[in-house]
């Protein structure tokens, strides 16, 4: 077997030029898959990390009704025990905090002009202690205890839109958990730039207590929850899950990735177009190699004559051509592999910016990821690539006539 | 004496229907024509005739690398004709040794892999191989020539690496189509002497096809084939005896 081997490894080396070419190749979709895998895997961890920090929680429990909700009467399915199950929920493991929110919708107005908001109501030490940011551009952020003025944050496209800025007083129109109107006077003291253009053109953030009064309700709509990693999503959501049917509502826990479908549709997309990257290799290195393998198996004719001559078994030229082939993809993939990830390491190491995708305002540093898996997968693809490339020529080198072969030149 | 090849009523024929408006559909040109020869075992035989008499074809028929259109070829007592492509393989690998007019020895192998290789796809141990490998080559006298790549070795040094590599499985025939074709007067000397002496001290068969007449003065029996068919068959009383 030592010698087969070593027969199939210098077979490799005959022709330095075609073999180098096809390393390039092999190597540069590897090295290719790598990059575009690599920056793929930067952007969905940074969407997804920022996703979970912008305030979504690694999870979230709202009630069971929750989702067949009122829209207007937001908080007709709310938590109303919400401080009993943030302290059970603080007692579990890696459980970073707990933030109680209530989104809302109503109307705003400056007195000349109303516009539709979306709210959401918290409170801003509990979610300073989580870490969330407001992404505050000008102003300040809410204080918890504010002295006089209710104070509300709203982004920058509704500040815009009213024509308001830093200490200017709003009215807020909602609807109580009664069905009556209630109007809140609020002041602006800061404005909010998410990076999401759409979002930033309604969103409007006011204290928990504030909005508690504005709706006439004690009641929360969800409790964030923060763990210390992200990985540890599924043990918290498994150990808490429990724990919650002794609550006196029927409460749902929800993880991150159900909540966040606008990752979910990033990353799908960066899936398709991975694997649609990872065909177009494999065909291109299968292509490209059988034509490799043909003209090597042309070139090499009188020798399998000869070694058929002797009695070599048609499987073993078979088993020599699979193994060069093989052998081949491997020295690819590793090529690949060193290459993409010193390229990875340059590109890393200079600081390059890609301008900011549709819908955002801030453009997004461009990274790339070293993911074993895809040094794995993309390796297996290109060895898998040549080996079912070299089937046709290994068969047809197994089947030479022999007398024909050895007097072929 | 033990019979180890007989040839019965051979023909051979080539088709040269390949849809050339040239060659009319079915039709054939014929190498060898009802050819008939008994080896026993032990003999030093050299095949003759010009070019074209049909010497490789017979070599190629012996030597199971090739079909007989009629007639049936006993390698070893055993009928060629009906043996299946992978016992075919079999026999070769077990009961023939070749040399090949051009050497065709494995360029990326040493001297000693190439030699080595008739023992690998026969599945003989490393330490045996090993040994039989050093053997072959002394008999051939390349022991010091063994780690060498055939690019660095002169033709008569290949040839007799291809003839090592014969001999190092211990065949019951050795074929040898042509050996000394590219081979200069004295290496093609050298050759035959060795081939000769292999036969001698081994008791080997050998077979070769050659249209020197030169070397058929070293040989004991020689066949002549003339458009296919066996001329003649004559002991050369002047030929070399051990």
């Amino acid at each position: 077997m030592a010698k087969f081997l070593l027969l199939a490894f210098r077979n490799i080396f005959r022709n330095r030029r075609r073999t180098l070419m096809t390393l390039f190749m092999v190597g540069g979709g590897v090295a290719g898959l790598l990059l575009a895998g690599g920056y793929f895997a930067f952007m969905t961890r940074g969407l997804r990390e920022s996703t979970i920090n912008n305030g979504l929680g690694h999870l979230q429990i709202f009630t069971a009704d929750h989702f067949n909700r009122d829209e207007v009467r937001v908080l007709d399915t709310g938590i109303d025990n919400w401080r009993q199950v943030a302290a059970t929920v603080k007692t579990g493991g890696h459980v970073r905090g707990v933030a109680p929110r209530i989104e809302f919708y109503g109307m705003v107005s400056n007195g000349e002009k109303s516009s539709v908001f979306m709210g959401s109501a918290v409170d801003p030490e509990a979610e300073k202690s989580l870490g969330f940011t407001s992404n505050v551009v000008t102003g300040r952020d809410l204080d918890s205890k504010p002295s006089g003025e209710v104070e509300a944050l709203i982004g920058v496209g509704l500040a815009k839109s009213m024509n308001v800025k830093i200490g200017d007083g709003l009215t807020l129109l909602s609807m109580t958990s009664d069905g009556a109107l209630n109007g809140v006077d609020v002041q602006i003291v800061g404005i909010v730039n998410s990076g999401v253009a759409e979002m930033d053109a309604r969103s409007l953030r006011i204290t928990l207590a504030s909005a508690q009064r504005l709706l006439q309700s004690d009641r929360v709509t969800n409790i964030v929850v923060g763990l210390d990693a992200t990985d540890n999503t599924d043990r918290v959501a498994s150990e808490l899950t429990p724990r919650l049917r002794s609550s006196s509502q029927q409460l749902a826990l929800k993880k991150w990735i159900d909540l966040a479908t606008y990752y979910k549709q990033v990353n799908t997309m960066f899936n398709g177009i991975f694997l649609f990257m990872g065909i177009i290799v494999f065909f291109m290195v299968l292509m490209s190699s059988v034509n490799t393998l043909l003209m090597s198996m042309f070139e090499r004719t009188r020798e399998i004559g000869t070694m058929l001559a002797m009695g070599t078994p048609g499987f073993w030229i078979v088993a020599l051509f699979m193994l060069e082939a093989t052998l081949l993809g491997l020295m690819g993939a590793i090529v690949g592999v060193v290459g993409g990830n010193l390229i990875g390491a340059l590109i890393n190491a200079s600081g390059l910016h890609m301008p900011p995708p549709p819908g955002y305002t801030s453009s997004i540093s461009f990274r790339v990821l070293h993911v074993p898996a895809q040094m794995i997968g993309s390796s297996l693809l290109v060895i898998v690539s040549l080996a079912l490339a070299s089937i046709l020529p290994a068969i047809r080198a197994s089947r030479l006539k022999i007398a024909e072969a050895l007097s072929h030149v | 004496m033990e019979e180890i090849v007989n040839v019965e009523g051979v023909s051979r024929r080539f088709s040269l229907d390949d849809g050339s408006p040239h060659h009319p559909a079915h039709s054939f040109v014929s190498a060898l024509s009802d050819a008939s020869l008994r080896v026993t075992a032990g003999e030093f035989l050299a095949i003759s005739g010009p070019s074209g008499s049909g010497k490789t074809t017979l070599l190629n028929l012996i030597g199971c690398i090739d079909q007989p259109t009629s007639g049936r070829i006993l390698v070893d007592g055993v009928d060629t004709s009906k043996l299946k492509p992978g016992s075919m393989a079999t026999l070769r690998r077990e009961k023939i040794g070749f040399v090949f007019q051009t050497f065709n020895l494995i360029p990326v192998f040493t001297a000693a892999e190439n030699v080595e290789y008739p023992l690998l796809i026969q599945g003989v141990g490393s330490r045996e191989r090993r040994s039989r490998v050093a053997d072959a080559l002394e008999s051939v006298g390349l022991s010091a020539r063994a780690q060498q790549r055939p690019d660095l070795l002169s033709g008569g040094e290949r040839q007799r690496v291809a003839v090592a590599r014969a001999i190092v499985h211990r065949p019951s025939l050795v074929l040898a189509d042509e050996p000394t074709a590219n081979l200069d007067t004295h290496n093609a000397t050298q050759l035959i002497d060795l081939m000769h002496g292999l036969n001698r001290r081994l008791g080997l068969t050998f077979i070769f096809s050659t249209h020197d007449a030169r070397l058929l003065e070293h040989t004991e029996r020689i066949v002549r084939l003339c458009d296919g068919q066996v001329a003649s068959d004559n002991s050369n009383e002047g030929g070399r005896r051990g």
